[in-house]
């Protein structure tokens, strides 16, 4: 059993604040991922945990136990960094197999143990290559294997961009087998994974944290993440959004129905009934927008305080035509651009806000339905269920900038 | 949204039967290609490490000469052309940003050394600048920016000497993933604004999905299959692309009868299901060892009790299999199941993040499959290699 508790942690190098006052509990057997754009002090946090980076202020503990003061031998854990450290002179086997199995009792127990981790990770048949001999991606699975195969010994594995250098494809299959494992009822693992890759994170997660300048800004699950950001950072992390500034009306009277669930009776809807409370917003078109905001964050809100409301790509739907009477929240545009993209077509949609032109991104399973129907120049409705529209207490324009803003 | 730069002539690419080799020919990088770039275009080289897509790019900027072959650009061969000379604009993936000069310097710096009148200078790199949206940082100096600043700068300095071909070598690979997953349609439009014909180099799949006019993937020196993103995913002309593109499900399997229609019954391997798949062109004959490939999104999945008969859809090209629901994985936008057939193969279903379903893990579900979804391939000889993607 492995549970960990950070209390207060911070950590500076010089005048660089890399990590600031962060309060964390991972659960055991929790499959736990850090996530984080780069810079944000994920790896940092990692090394404090691991017991290689003591913090300035703040503890670390083990199953209740504190272990600030312990080295990284005396955690007792398995980890896998970005700088793989293969030994140069040893072939694939070798290398996977020197630490911790080695002295296993049952050599065909080892033997089966190899067998079945290099093929998980796709390196069946190089047994004898040297790691000069291979690729950046092999040598993270070679690292990959060894840090896997380390389990025996520990219940906690460490892991630092374990898939950063694998084609999409391998990575979202790595990251299945990864969690799979790590929930083997054998293994009792708990693990945890810093990536930058918010699919990633979404694959393999039981909980998300996401970091940002030395911060943690959310812990959650990938659902909560996803459905209720704490704010405009972690929702446009998770995927690309589309926002419009607006002012909320919290008159008596609603100007439509916006308390009743857009699909009654249906579990998705009903649960971000629960988490988050609907309300009426102006967005400078003839009528009244609705979309949900935090439950913490209603009281914040006031009548006419400017917010900002967030809807995913994803999230919009589009109908071919002016049919904005028939819907609500409905917007009328037109296609500028479109691009198949595999799973999704992507649509660049002009509409008129305000008298002012702006670009909604919309992106649709790319059926040959869609292939054919919705084609650049075309008018089109977009519209979105108030469920999947987010609302934020205005963050001002330097945030919004600073978090739109490419890095 | 930009204006439409005025152009001459946009230029076309023609490689035709190209070689290259190195080491007195003992490697063979490139391997007899021919290709057309049209004008207008924007074209991705992609493929794995040591494909070849990097020396045919640097064959067609002039800066590898050809061991056999030509390169054509609007139908000239301009083997005898420098590459200074060639009308072309350079963006590479570690920038080759002057830091000690500053935005404005970047851009006029070529321009200068090409001996333009000053009016002209502050013409073209105004107008470049403005077009990237740097103009207001002119004087700054370029460690203001991040990455995705510092490749707009290139491109400013690319455009400004007046370039109608774009030529670039992993513009995106130093960018953080999620940096380019934004950055990379900004690219696309601006290059598509601009009217630019441009080549653009990468191992990353996802990225010329998102960006590309038309795809030429490359292995091992020769090219595998070229066409629209569209046509490439929808029907891939091998295993390797087939998997190199878009996530993709494969099961092995053999021939068990031929029937009309140009269609056949396969049979996946011990005791899995028997599928009817598409055999045009009478490819395959009987007992023939086939991999299917299918692609993530195309797996629709039923609860057990699911009423077909009484459906509104019609399921009539809809072949339905059982299998055990092993794992389901919200990732926002979609889900995944993980599901396992009865000879203990597995493979994956994709649908949208907001999929209503009230499975349970680890029972009985019954997947589906439109036979037109199913691809058929000859079992290569070593089916891992061709799965492997390095």
């Amino acid at each position: 059993m492995v549970q960990i508790e950070l209390i207060n942690i911070s950590k500076s190098f010089r005048n660089f604040r890399a990590i600031d006052n962060i309060s964390l509990e991972i659960k055991d057997r929790e499959y736990f991922i850090i996530l984080g754009p780069t810079g944000a002090g994920k790896t940092t946090l990692l090394k404090i945990i691991a017991g290689l980076l003591k913090p300035n202020a703040g503890k670390v503990l083990f199953d209740g136990k504190d272990v600030t003061d312990q080295t990284s031998e005396e955690r007792n854990l398995g980890f896998m960094f970005e700088n793989y450290a293969l030994f140069p002179h040893m072939n694939i086997v070798e290398n996977i197999s020197y630490s911790g199995r080695v002295h296993a009792s049952d050599r065909a127990q080892t033997q089966a143990l190899v067998d079945q981790v290099l093929m998980m990770t796709l390196l069946t048949g190089r047994n004898d290559a040297v790691p000069e001999e291979l690729s950046g991606g092999m040598k993270q699975r070679v690292a990959l294997c060894r840090a896997l195969l380390n389990l025996e010994q520990t219940k906690l594995l460490i892991l630092d961009e374990p898939l950063k250098a694998l084609d999409a494809g391998l990575r979202m299959n790595l990251g299945r087998e990864l969690l799979l494992m790590a929930k083997s009822k054998q293994l009792k693992l708990t693990v945890i994974h810093v990536t930058n890759d918010e699919e990633e994170a979404m694959m393999a997660a039981d909980r998300i944290a996401i970091m940002d300048n030395g911060k943690l800004i959310q812990v959650g699950t990938p659902h909560e993440i996803y459905y209720h950001p704490r704010n405009l950072f972690v929702a446009n992390f998770m995927s690309e959004i589309n926002y419009f500034e607006g002012t909320c009306i919290k008159s008596t009277k609603p100007p439509w129905d916006i308390y009743k669930s857009s699909k009654q009776g249906d579990k998705f809807y009903a649960k971000i009934h629960e988490e988050s409370i609907p309300m009426p917003v102006n967005i400078g078109f003839d009528e009244i927008f609705a979309a949900y905001v935090k439950k913490e964050y209603f009281n914040d809100i006031n009548h006419g305080d400017k917010v900002l409301l967030v809807v995913r790509a994803n999230h919009i739907k589009i109908r071919l035509g002016n049919r904005v009477k028939d819907k609500k929240n409905a917007i009328l545009g037109k296609i500028i651009r479109r691009k198949f993209m595999g799973v999704f077509y992507r649509f660049e949609v002009l509409i008129k806000v305000n008298k002012q032109e702006k670009i909604i991104i919309i992106t649709v399973p790319a059926t040959s339905e869609v292939h054919k129907t919705f084609l650049e120049n075309l008018e089109v409705t977009i519209y979105f269920p108030k469920e999947l529209g987010i609302v934020f207490k205005y963050p001002g324009k330097d945030v919004i900038k600073e978090v739109l803003k490419l890095e | 949204m930009l204006q439409k730069k005025e152009v001459g002539k946009i230029p076309s690419i023609e490689l035709v039967d190209v070689t290259k080799t190195f080491n007195e020919g003992n490697v063979i990088a490139v391997d007899s290609i021919s290709l057309q770039i049209d004008e207008g275009d924007y074209v991705f080289l992609l493929g794995p490490t040591g494909c070849g897509k990097t020396t045919t790019l640097r064959m067609i900027a002039g800066l590898e000469k050809p061991t056999k072959g030509r390169v054509l650009i609007d139908g000239k061969d301009i083997e005898a052309i420098p590459p200074e000379d060639r009308d072309m604009g350079f963006i590479f993936q570690h920038f080759e940003i002057f830091d000690h000069l500053t935005v404005w310097e970047n851009v006029t710096f070529g321009l200068e050394m090409r001996g333009y009148s000053d009016n002209y200078i502050i013409r073209e790199a105004e107008k470049a600048l403005k077009t990237v949206g740097l103009l207001d940082y002119a004087d700054e100096y370029p460690n203001i920016f991040g990455n995705p600043g510092l490749q707009k700068l290139g491109i400013a300095r690319a455009i400004a000497t007046g370039a109608k071909i774009l030529i670039m070598d992993e513009p995106l690979g130093s960018l953080d993933p999620k940096v380019s997953s934004v950055f990379r349609h900004e690219l696309r439009n601006l290059i598509k604004d601009l009217g630019l014909t441009a080549i653009h180099v990468t191992h990353n799949q996802e990225e010329a999905m998102s960006i590309a006019d038309k795809i030429i993937i490359m292995r091992s020196g020769k090219i595998l299959q070229m066409g629209t993103p569209y046509e490439l995913y929808e029907n891939p002309n091998s295993i390797f692309v087939a998997n190199f593109l878009g996530e993709t499900n494969f099961l092995q399997g053999f021939v068990l009868k031929l029937l009309e229609n140009d269609q056949m019954n396969i049979w996946i391997r011990l005791g899995g299901p028997k599928i009817i798949c598409n055999n045009f062109n009478n490819r395959f004959n009987l007992d023939d060892n086939i991999v299917i490939s299918f692609r993530f999104e195309d797996v629709y999945l039923f609860p057990l009790n699911y009423d077909f008969e009484n459906s509104p859809f019609d399921w009539s090209k809809i072949q339905t299999f059982k299998v055990i629901l092993e794992a389901a994985r919200f990732i926002g936008a979609t889900k995944r199941f993980y599901l396992i057939l009865d000879n203990g193969d597995s493979f994956v279903s994709l649908k949208p993040g907001n999929f209503e379903e009230n499975f349970i893990i680890r029972e009985e579900i019954i997947a589906g499959i439109n036979l037109d979804d199913i691809h058929v391939f000859k079992t290569p000889e070593n089916l891992f290699n061709e799965l492997s993607l390095t």
